[in-house]
């Protein structure tokens, strides 16, 4: 039923024609155009639909338009008047409360609504008033910063005081410039500059791939398996396809027989089932319909028919002989042995003074992310196809849709539009590319596809689930002689990563700390459940976790302090690893110093009355896989030969042009670097400053589209800095050498004395200097475009000769170290991790609050993955928690507090001597919580998450017993 | 994912709503304010076709103090019953509730009437309700019923509410002298999360301190609001100290009928039910002490 309404939006009054079931989000997105108010749950659990409804707000997913009518409603858009910012949005945007922006609209609003009641909230105010809202970015702590210190900003784009932060800042607290190896000051690099982006994101005009509408667009929906294990007999569509308003409907006959993935040896997955669906909401059809709605109702009219198979959802018995087998090609439902074997591993252990093996369990992660996954395609007339798609890898993205589609990669043009957070949930093609594509060829139409949370969790990829067994063995002093690992990760029902996850869950280990033997055993296992991926920190967390309590428990046996047994195991910069990794700088101990002393470490340990803990963790990750995913050269896969493994890149990873405006004044940077969130834009555009001599607010970066940036692998393993950052940094030096002639003219000097710096071009000799932007002009009236290139190929020969020798290889490692404080009810096992001192060691940091926040997010995240996250399946395989209400995620009232700290290093192989922090920031986390935990408990936690319910457990085992009669028993005696 | 074909009703009589109610049923609802409804809409859980909205029935929003006590209008939010000074000074311990339950935007949108209505059985307000002795009013064509809390809930999404009944208001009664009351609660996250487990307490003490009258309420732990009375037994008559408000916990304990789900095995629902019971016991106490001197 439709009536006409008038809804009363930002001051303007608009009638409309609404349906009785329309919610207030969807008339606001899909009728008024205001898309920054976003969707990520529709069932009120994420806060990112939030409006003010005369003046209170509220989320607008739960509220049906028509109930709406004759209220005053206000959306991010209208906010701001005239382009003017409010206080709060600019200091949203200079207090880095702002990573991906996917949850800012909602933020803005709901501090808004606070501030009007309580211009000087108490922080626990302003955790009340924003607890409805969800970030999985920034751990809520620049949000914090940006509503208490609101009253600073006036609105017109100052800020009264702006050196709260700078304690946290390693070299020169902030206050004096980094420098380079020379003592020469940087200007654009190590500087907290807000990030590029952030207006946009904080005024709602970002547009995410959800938001974007073409003119005669349809909507598609995937049908997903309701069984975890089966063959498909039957399908029949026609109710579907005779719904009015549907298009077309496919199914597994109607897409191609190539079978894509990620790892080139193991593509495994059909764009719907062929034959078997081998987890609950594997694609078995798709439907394009005129309206979302209508696409909906049709997949809820396939009819299929399954014959179902046995289900194996644990990784153990997955690989017992006569286990159901999901894949032929997988016997024993093996995807992935791995064997490693380094030194002497029983010598070691014999000669080890103590040695202690324990077992742990990790628990299924999901990313969450707050932007659900969606993509737009369309095809030219010349047959190109044009994808807009939420990915963290638009590259691999176009090299699979290549490969499914046997078209060339230089006829797929990617954009990626602005992406509400990844964390790994996006770095592979999704069924919505493939579908969206397959629809819109057959339909001539463009077609938009887009998750919901529940389709989310189907989709998968998030960590795998791992099963660690491990041996550590030690000397007299805790020195490690000898660790042995032995690790069963549950890979669901695809390849996905997994083979690098194998890998990758071995290979990190030995790079914190010197192990002179080392084994390791990894088998990937397949198991009916969505197939897991690569998320922050891929593949390592887990066994990271698993090996600092293991070292925390040894630390404790023999008496030696935590801290301490650390500052005797921790790597030395310049070393080569027991496993051929390559460590460069290395300032692992600096952050051992800074986190003991900052947190008041040797007063606490060991003191604090029950109840109370504190812990340390420690951790580090590569920055940027040293090989691509694939072999060979760029070019479609069916067209290449046996590529014969070699140890060096054939292409260049990272690729940039800087192109200068004709009139000097504007440089855009060109990359296909994926900007995430996690603020990839804003550090390469500092980087080129740097290069270019000029001003980061004189480049506009073009990261979005591959018709006009050049190829970067993308955001994964921690690269973009590192690799991207080269890149750029060389297209900005040969801007410069092109103009050097024409500056040398203008100043008469000598070619190899002209510097570019503040905007200007400098005879270093005579200190005389020129505008930056008239050598450009010279360069023009002379040349032509003022263009130049840069590109990054990791060294050559990086890692071992053995197999799988090649995963772990990277230019250079990160390294931090994390005190975790918490408090214990020890009648209900609720846990309350109250506070986070945290120093890593990242290089220079290109951007020092980006690099905070980086590791507040990861601080979150993290603790919240240790005591909260879980995927839950029931015997059938089915999620039990698809949503944000029962897959449950810190909120700000959860979070700790956190001081992030950065100690000093400089990188060699890095940009200005950066490396990386994205991923690496996350590893020190679980394991520094466990520790805390058991510190406050007594008890040791091995499997995750650490609940209340298993704190309480392993607490009463302790107890004397007290049966399931026991209220009973109780009562009588008294 | 989206909120099934369905027809809007908007109403601004109780006569009208009711009307509609009966001309449709069983495929018609209430919809205040939706929180609830519109999940159920949205994920399958409910089926309905008419939508009878009474969010423009003004006379069902506020808090009236009246001669039996608080009247709380059905339509009134959870934000506004919290902020109400009347709820501040004649109904305190409500406010363990509603400042403890779901996140500021639910809050503002969730009614009153919605939170018994929908009869979850994890809903906060019921249990403080009940041990705060309130009573629904039901409207309908043929007059007003009033129905004390335990006997208003059914089981899980089901009341004794006629089909053509409107919940118009809650009544809560005065406090008497020397009584106290409190709310706990147990969620696995401080932010906008369900309870696991809870428990409302409340107690009477006379002139020489000792129970005089005691109440105790539990939620989420069976299929409606489940009131101990045991507990009564066991504190009436006694003078609070430890060990029986432990003796009080384990016949809350004894009392409960938990269910096991994402959120926590029976077993452990039922072991925060005794500490839940134990805090609510402690702060009611110390509000009826407050409440005597
Ligand atoms: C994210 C989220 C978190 C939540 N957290 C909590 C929580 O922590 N604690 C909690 O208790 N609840 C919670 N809820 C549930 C819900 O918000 C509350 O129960 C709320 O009070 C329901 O009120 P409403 O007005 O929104 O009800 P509606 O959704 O409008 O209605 C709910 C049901 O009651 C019926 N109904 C409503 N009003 C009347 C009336 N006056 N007469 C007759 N029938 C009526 C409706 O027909 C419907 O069946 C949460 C919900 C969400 C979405
Ligand atoms: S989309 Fe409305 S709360 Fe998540
Ligand atoms: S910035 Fe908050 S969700 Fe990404």
């Amino acid at each position: 039923m439709t009536s006409l309404r008038t809804l009363r939006v930002n001051g303007h009054d608009y009638t409309l024609a609404v349906d009785a079931g329309a919610t207030l989000l969807e008339v606001l997105r899909d009728k008024l155009g205001l898309t920054g108010t976003k969707k990520g749950c529709n069932v009120g659990d994420c806060g990112v639909c939030t409006v003010l409804v005369d003046g209170e707000p509220m989320n607008s997913c739960l509220l049906l338009a028509a109930e709406s009518a004759g209220r005053s409603i206000t959306t991010i858009e209208g906010l701001s008047r005239n382009g003017k910012l409010t206080p709060l949005q600019e200091a949203f945007i200079h207090e880095g409360a702002i990573q991906c922006g996917y949850c800012t609209p909602g933020m803005i609003l709901a501090g808004t609504a606070l501030l009007r009641e309580n211009p000087a909230p108490q922080v626990e105010e302003i955790k009340e008033a924003l607890a409805g809202n969800l970030c999985r970015c920034t751990g809520y702590a620049g949000i914090v910063r940006a509503v208490s210190r609101c009253e600073n900003y006036r609105g017109d784009g100052t800020c009264g005081d702006r050196t709260a932060h700078d304690e946290r800042d390693g070299q020169g607290n902030g206050r004096a410039p980094y420098r380079d190896p020379g003592g020469k000051p940087f200007a654009a690099v190590g500087v907290s500059m807000p990030r590029v982006d952030a207006a946009d994101k904080a005024t709602g005009r970002a547009l995410y791939t959800a938001d974007i509408a073409l003119p005669n667009m349809l909507h598609g929906k995937i049908l997903g398996s309701p069984i975890a294990h089966g063959r498909v007999r039957r399908i029949d569509v026609s109710r579907a396809a005779a719904l009015p308003g549907v298009v077309d409907v496919i199914t597994g006959a109607d897409v191609p027989d190539t079978q894509y993935g990620v790892s080139p040896a193991r593509y495994d997955e059909h764009v719907l089932a062929k034959d078997k669906v081998r987890h609950v909401g594997d694609e078995v059809a798709a439907v394009v319909a005129v309206d979302e709605r209508t696409a909906e109702r049709a997949i809820a009219c396939i009819q299929v028919d399954y014959e179902e198979l046995p289900v194996v959802l644990d990784a153990y018995q997955a690989v017992q002989e006569g286990a159901p087998l999901l894949h032929d090609r997988y016997p024993r439902n093996i995807n992935t042995h791995v064997e490693q074997s380094f030194g002497e591993i029983e010598a070691g252990f014999a000669a080890s003074h103590y040695v202690r093996e324990e077992e742990f369990t990790g628990n299924t992660i999901y990313q969450s992310p707050l932007e659900p996954h969606a993509a737009i395609a369309y095809w030219e007339h010349d047959g190109t196809l044009v994808l807009y798609t939420s990915t963290q890898v638009p590259h691999y993205v176009q090299y699979m849709m290549a490969h499914v589609f046997h078209m060339p990669l230089g006829k797929i043009r990617v954009i990626r539009p602005a992406v509400g957070g990844g964390f790994g949930g996006k770095a592979e093609t999704t069924p919505l590319d493939l579908c969206a594509a397959i629809l819109s060829r057959r339909t001539g139409r463009p077609v938009k596809m887009v998750y919901s949370r529940e389709e989310m969790f189907h989709h998968g990829r998030g960590r795998h689930r791992q099963h660690m067994r491990f041996k550590l063995g030690v000397d007299r002093e805790g020195r490690i002689q000898a660790f042995k690992s032995e690790i069963h990760l549950d890979g669901g029902a695809y390849s996905s990563f997994g083979v690098a996850t194998a890998y990758y869950a071995g290979s990190v280990i030995p790079t914190l700390y010197h192990i002179p033997n080392y084994r390791y055993d990894g088998y990937r296992v397949m198991t009916n459940k969505p197939a897991c991926g690569a998320m922050r920190g891929h593949g390592v967390p887990q066994p990271r976790f698993a090996f600092e309590c293991l070292l925390s428990m040894i630390a404790d046996d023999l008496g030696i302090d935590p801290i301490e047994i650390r500052r005797r195991n921790a790597m030395a910069p310049h070393t080569r690893t027991v496993n051929d990794m390559d460590i460069g700088s290395c300032e692992f101990r600096a952050t051992l110093e800074a986190v003991c002393e900052k947190s008041g470490w040797d007063g606490k340990y060991g003191k604090l009355p029950r109840g109370k803990g504190i812990g340390v963790g420690c951790g580090g990750f590569v920055s940027g896989a040293g090989y691509c995913i694939y072999r060979g050269q760029v070019q479609l896969s069916h067209e290449k030969g046996k590529e014969p493994f070699q140890k060096r890149s054939i292409f260049p990873h990272a690729n940039a042009v800087a192109k200068v405006s004709e009139d000097g004044m504007a440089v855009v940077l060109m990359i296909g670097a994926a900007e995430i969130g996690q603020g990839s834009d804003t550090v390469l555009t500092q980087m080129c400053a740097e290069a270019l001599g000029i001003p980061p607010a004189r480049i506009r970066m073009r990261s979005e589209d591959s018709d006009i940036s050049p190829l970067d692998l993308g955001a994964y393993s921690s690269r973009v800095t590192l690799m991207a950052g080269h890149a750029v940094a060389r297209a900005g030096y040969a801007v410069v050498e092109k103009m050097r002639p024409f500056a040398a003219a203008l100043l008469q000097c000598d070619e190899a004395d002209v510097a570019a710096r503040d905007a200007r071009m400098w005879d270093q000799r005579s200190g005389r200097s020129v505008p930056w932007e008239e050598a450009a002009r010279k360069y023009f009236n002379a040349n032509g475009p003022l263009v130049g290139t840069g590109c990054y190929k990791p060294p050559d020969g990086l890692g071992g000769d053995f197999k799988g020798g090649t995963v772990g290889t990277s230019p250079a490692y990160s390294f931090g170290s994390a005190v975790c404080e918490v408090a214990v009810d020890l009648e209900t096992g609720k846990v309350r991790i109250e506070r986070f001192t945290d120093y890593h060691d990242c290089g220079t940091p290109i951007n020092p609050m980006a690099v905070h926040g980086q590791v507040e997010g990861a601080i979150v995240m993290g603790a919240s993955e240790t005591i909260f996250e879980d995927v839950q399946f029931d015997e059938q395989g089915r999620i039990l928690n698809p949503n944000l209400h029962g897959y449950l995620m810190m909120t700000i009232k959860d979070a700790p507090d956190i001081f992030s700290g950065l100690v000093e290093s400089y990188e060699e192989r890095g940009p200005f001597g950066a490396k990386e922090i994205g991923e690496g920031s996350t590893l020190p986390v679980l394991g520094a919580v466990a520790h805390a935990i058991a510190n406050a408990t007594g008890v040791w936690i091995k499997d995750l998450p650490i609940t209340p319910e298993k704190i309480l457990r392993a607490l009463k085992s302790r107890e004397p017993q007290r049966g399931p009669e026991a209220p009973a028993a109780a009562l009588a005696r008294t | 994912m989206h909120v099934p074909e369905v027809e809007m009703h908007a109403c601004v009589t109780l006569e009208d709503a009711s009307a509609l109610l009966t001309r449709y049923a069983p495929r018609a609802r209430v919809l205040a304010g939706g929180t609830d409804l519109l999940v159920d809409l949205k994920t399958g859980r409910a089926n309905t076709q008419h939508l009878v909205s009474i969010s423009r029935i003004g006379s069902l929003r506020g808090v009236w103090a009246t001669a039996e006590g608080l009247r709380i209008g059905a339509l009134t939010s959870i934000t506004r019953l919290h902020h109400s000074n009347l709820v501040r000074e004649r109904c305190a311990p409500l406010r363990d509730a509603t400042g403890q339950m779901a996140a500021p935007q639910i809050r503002n949108m969730a009614t009153v009437g919605g939170n018994l209505a929908c009869a979850v059985p994890c809903a906060d307000l019921p249990p403080i309700l009940t041990v705060l002795g309130a009573e629904v009013v039901a409207w309908s064509p043929r007059g007003e019923r009033r129905l004390p809390l335990p006997q208003f809930f059914l089981g899980p999404r089901r009341t004794t509410m006629e089909s053509d009944e409107i919940l118009t208001a809650v009544i809560v009664p005065p406090m008497p002298a020397g009584f106290g009351a409190a709310y706990a609660r147990f969620a696995l996250r401080e932010g906008n999360a369900i309870a696991v487990a809870a428990a409302a307490a409340g107690l009477r003490l006379d002139g020489e301190g000792r129970i005089a009258d005691a109440r105790l309420t539990l939620g989420a732990v069976a299929p409606v609001p489940q009131t101990v009375e045991l507990a009564r037994e066991v504190l009436v008559g006694h003078r609070p100290d430890e060990p029986l408000f432990e003796k009080a916990a384990a016949a809350a304990e004894l009392a409960a009928r938990p269910i096991s789900d994402v959120r926590g095995s029976a077993e452990f629902r039922r072991r925060l039910v005794g500490v839940l019971t134990r805090r609510a016991l402690d702060t009611a106490l110390r509000r009826a002490r407050e409440a005597t001197s």
